[in-house]
Formats: structure tokens, C-alpha cells, sequence
């Protein structure tokens, strides 16, 4: 197992300090990493990111990374309709879901909200990365005056919306109100 | 809290009739003293080691330099003095390990005289501005003073200085040199406090919470101005219990109304510090939190989380010391904003708030 660690890690040129850390797990872990990595073959800064939120992951559940990787994350790795590029995305989803699973709650609940205020094409609603800087994108994108009249009195009806008052209630303190 | 022992002290030639030197030799007269001369710069093995190997050494350079805050965050107009660098503590959040990272060496400049002139320049030349001076930011302020003697050399100075307040920052309880000094209101002893639980896990070789305490009580009854930062603030399950209890029983030992200030700041690190608190401690759960990469590089706990950790501990702040000026360190206006309900206008207003606020 150690060789075939060695030679993808030659093959796709990384660092020393990557295989060696890589070849620093236990058995199984090593293990499930290249069964992970057969799977979705990352280049060497997708896998170092991989590798820093299993670790963390691990250190704060206290699961193994091969558990993690076996149990909560391989319907991600062997899903057979995914190719190689949608696997490594959607693991990364599924990890940074698990790595920040309060974040995501919240980021998923805003989401939630955001399509339940229907808004009609040409007003988006984004919220930033990681919610940091607390506050809500708006655009809007109007083909003529008349169209511009209408997603401004749309969406003047979601400012208003309770939807709205609780996704600003989420961003603020990480919790909807009653 | 574990007294500082290095292996060896590396002496630069013609430093021995510094007053630092000879503290330093009455400190450890078994210790071999090493000429640098002979030894050469010798490069420590790592950081861990680096502290266990201490320069004696003069600083070349200016001795004062503008904090540098960090990008994009409300600053608190501050200046700082380097009288040493790295220190003989080792917590696992310190960010000398990636900021020292190639130049770890603890050293401590022993040319205080040279410190004191230009401190002495710069305060004279702007009479009109007021200054607040720390020493705590590529060291602690007192770890090494009961070896090194330098709060003894510089407090008498800056206790005449009409425009200036100097903030000794600390997380060791080494208080004894300063007792005896009449501070005459212009120097401000803080400490970085956490609970024990923290202290235990996280910050190697400091002192205790109950010693921290114990140590602010001596300096408040000695006449020194208090200072405390709850900084690096950590989110665990039972984190609000812990703080809560830390500051209720803080201000039951301390008259909050002879409190200069209080900060609190949540744990920040970087990816690079990250990696080095992985490599050096890599049981700590530090880096196991919910934080993000922020747009000044820095990761912390995400907003909405930080913003609720920051209003519970303001309350319980409030409640205890309702009159104490509280700030945020290294914090985005958009916080300050959520947290405080206003937004100092620009650095100067933050300072001229905290220099208000010590005019007790
Ligand atoms: S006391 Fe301060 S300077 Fe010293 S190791 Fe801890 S964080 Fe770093």
C-alpha cells in the first residue's frame, strides 16, 4: 500500500511533506485514503485541505478518518453517476458540512428562506461566504422600465416578508426568531 | 506558575555593564554565560527550543513602532516597545510561531538606556499628543522580569512622562519588581485572562487564573492602573459557564472603577499558524472550532457565533463592571456595529476613549 502511496504522490507531484504526512497515519486510515484517492484522484492542494478538516474532524469527534471517510462520506466517493470532478466537490461539501456543522445549519436555513421568499427572475438575494461581514447581497437585473417597476415592488414584498426579518435575525445572532 | 530556567544565556561582548546583564547573572549564577563571539548566531533547533536559550544581546534600530493591528479592523492607536522577543511561555495559540517562526530566539535588548532616550525624544517632541505604550507584543510583558529586572529600569522613567501610559501585558503573575515603584498613574498592569480550563489545555507554563488574580489584587493595592483582555476568547461546550464564573470572580478580588480597560477578542489564527500548532501541539482542539478565513487573512469563529460569544461576555462584563471601558481587539467595523451599537469614527477617537477612560 506504502509504494502505491508513494507513486500517486510522485505521479501528481506533491511535496515531500504531503507524502510523508499521508504515509504518518495509522494503517486504516492511510488505507481509506487511497481508496478515497483512487476515487477521486485530488491534486495536492484539494487533498491537503481534505487531509487539515479530517484531521480536525477526527480530533474533535473523536472518529477515525477511516470511519469518516467509510461510513459518513462514501456514498459521496463511490457514487457511480459522479465523475471525478462532482465527487471531489460534493466531498468537499459533505466535509465542510461536517467540519462546520453550525455554520452550514445556518448557512442551509438561510438558504431555505431566501427560496421561500419565490423570488421571480431577476432579483438574487446572496448572502457572503462563511457569513462573514453580516450583510445580504440584492440585485437586480430589469430588461425595460416597466420590468424594473415590477422585481423593485417584488422586492420591496420580501423586505417586508417575515422570511426576510429572519434571515437578517440569522445573520446576526446564528438563530431565527419565534 | 513554573519559573523560567534557560539551558545556557548567549551574551553579545559588551553588554556585561548593562543593568539587564547583571540581573541576569544574579539570577542564574550557576548557568554558563556564552559569548556569541565564540558561539556564533546559533540558529535553535526549533522554536520549542529557542526558548530554552537565552540572548543577551543590544537592539539595533528603533526601539518604538506603531502596533501594526491588522487589515481592515478598528485599531486602537497604539505604540509598542520590543525590549525582548519571543517568550519563555508557550501557549499553543501564540502567533510568535508563525511571526517568529524563522527568528525564533528568545532575546531580551539590554540596552535600555537607548530605550529610554528615544521613548524620552518622541514623548518630548509631541507634548500635545498622548501616548499609550505597550510591551507586550512580540514578548510578555513581565514572564522574564523577575530575571531580567526591566520593569524596575523603565516605570520610574515613564511614570514622569505627562503624556504617556505604559501597559505592562501579561499572563504570568511575576509581579514582585513592581510593587515597590510608585506608578504615578501612568503605567496600566493587564492581564489576558481565561478560564482555567483554557489555561490548562492551551497556555503552557503561564500562571494560573487564580495567580493572575491574585497577582492584579497586589498591583491594584500597590497603586497600579488594571488592565484585562479576554483575548483569546474560546468557544467550548460550557465556555459561557467558565467566563461567566471568571469574570464575577475577577471583579469580586478587583474595584472594577480602578479597571483602565477591558478587551475581548475571539481566538484568531492563520492557516501557517495553524500548521505549527498542529506540528507543536497537536492534541490541542483549538483549531478543531467553527472559524473561517476572514478578508484579513485571519481565521476566526464565524460572525453570527462570535457576535453572540461577544454579547454574552459584555453582558456578564456589564454586569460586574458597568462603568469599565470595554473595546474589541482586531475586530471588523461590522462587528463593532452589532456588538456595541456604534463604530469608533476612525483610530483616534478609539485611543482618545481609552486614554479618557484611565482618567479614573
Ligand atoms: S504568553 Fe503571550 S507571548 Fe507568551 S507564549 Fe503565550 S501568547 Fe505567546
Amino acid at each position: 500500500m506504502d509504494q502505491e502511496i508513494r507513486s500517486y504522490c510522485r505521479s501528481k507531484g506533491f511535496h515531500l511533506h504531503t507524502e510523508a504526512r499521508w504515509l504518518g497515519y495509522n494503517e486504516a486510515d492511510r488505507s481509506a485514503l487511497l481508496e478515497m484517492i483512487r476515487e477521486v484522484r485530488p491534486g495536492e492542494n484539494h487533498f491537503k485541505d481534505l487531509l487539515d478538516w479530517l484531521d480536525e474532524i477526527a480530533l474533535r469527534d473523536g472518529t477515525p478518518i477511516a470511519t469518516l471517510l467509510q461510513k459518513e462520506l462514501s456514498g459521496v466517493v463511490t457514487d457511480p453517476r459522479l465523475g471525478r470532478n462532482d465527487k471531489l466537490k460534493r466531498l468537499k461539501e459533505e466535509l465542510r458540512r461536517l467540519r462546520f456543522p453550525r455554520l452550514a445549519g445556518i448557512e442551509d436555513e438561510i438558504h431555505r428562506r431566501i427560496r421561500n421568499l419565490k423570488l421571480p427572475r431577476g432579483i438574487s438575494i446572496n448572502v457572503p461566504p462563511g457569513l462573514e461581514g453580516g450583510g445580504v447581497g440584492v440585485k437586480i437585473e430589469a430588461t425595460s422600465q416597466e420590468h424594473l417597476r415590477r422585481l423593485a415592488a417584488d422586492a420591496s414584498r420580501a423586505i417586508d416578508s417575515d422570511e426576510m426579518k429572519q434571515i437578517f435575525t440569522m445573520l446576526d445572532s446564528g438563530t431565527a426568531g419565534t | 506558575m513554573k519559573s523560567y530556567r534557560p539551558q545556557e544565556i548567549v551574551v553579545e561582548p559588551g553588554v556585561e555593564e548593562s543593568p539587564i546583564y547583571r540581573n541576569v547573572k544574579r539570577a542564574f549564577p550557576d548557568l554558563p554565560f556564552l559569548s556569541s563571539a565564540e558561539t556564533g548566531v546559533l540558529t535553535p533547533p526549533d522554536f520549542g527550543a529557542a526558548k530554552r536559550r537565552l540572548f543577551l544581546q543590544r537592539h539595533r534600530g528603533e526601539f518604538l513602532k506603531k502596533c501594526p493591528g491588522s487589515d481592515g479592523q478598528v485599531c486602537c492607536n497604539y505604540f509598542v516597545i520590543n525590549f525582548a522577543s519571543n517568550c519563555p511561555m508557550d501557549c499553543s495559540y501564540c502567533y510568535l510561531q508563525e511571526y517568529l517562526g524563522s527568528n525564533p530566539a528568545l532575546k531580551v535588548f539590554t540596552n535600555v538606556g537607548d530605550l529610554i532616550a528615544e521613548a524620552g525624544e518622541m514623548l518630548e517632541k509631541h507634548r500635545k499628543f498622548f501616548f499609550r505604550i505597550g510591551t507586550g507584543e512580540i514578548t510578555d510583558s513581565l514572564a522574564l522580569d523577575p530575571y531580567i529586572g526591566f520593569s524596575a529600569e523603565v516605570i520610574p522613567f515613564f511614570a514622569e512622562q505627562p503624556n504617556a501610559l505604559l501597559e505592562l501585558k501579561t499572563k504570568s503573575d511575576c509581579v514582585d519588581g513592581l510593587l515597590g515603584i510608585d506608578p504615578k498613574e501612568r503605567v496600566v498592569v493587564s492581564w489576558s485572562m481565561n478560564p482555567q480550563r483554557v489555561v490548562d489545555a492551551d497556555e503552557h507554563d503561564t500562571a494560573s487564573l487564580d495567580e493572575r488574580i491574585a497577582a492584579a489584587k497586589r498591583c491594584q493595592a500597590a497603586g497600579y492602573k488594571l488592565g484585562f483582555h479576554f483575548d483569546p476568547m474560546v468557544e467550548y461546550d460550557g465556555w459561557e459557564q467558565d467566563y461567566r464564573n471568571m469574570v464575577e470572580r475577577l471583579f469580586a478580588a478587583v474595584d472594577f472603577r480602578r479597571v483602565a480597560w477591558i478587551s475581548m477578542g475571539v481566538l484568531r489564527t492563520t492557516p501557517a499558524l495553524k500548521r505549527a500548532m498542529r506540528s507543536r501541539f497537536p492534541s490541542s482542539r483549538l483549531p478543531t472550532g467553527e472559524q473561517i478565513l476572514c478578508p484579513d487573512g485571519k481565521l476566526r469563529y464565524f460572525q453570527p457565533l462570535r457576535v453572540s460569544m461577544y454579547r454574552k461576555m459584555l453582558a456578564w462584563i456589564r454586569a460586574a463592571a458597568p462603568t469599565t471601558f470595554v473595546y474589541l481587539c482586531m475586530e471588523s467595523r461590522e462587528v463593532w456595529e452589532q456588538v456595541f451599537g456604534f463604530i469608533p469614527a476612525c483610530e483616534k477617537e478609539l485611543g482618545s476613549r481609552m486614554t479618557e477612560s484611565v482618567a479614573l
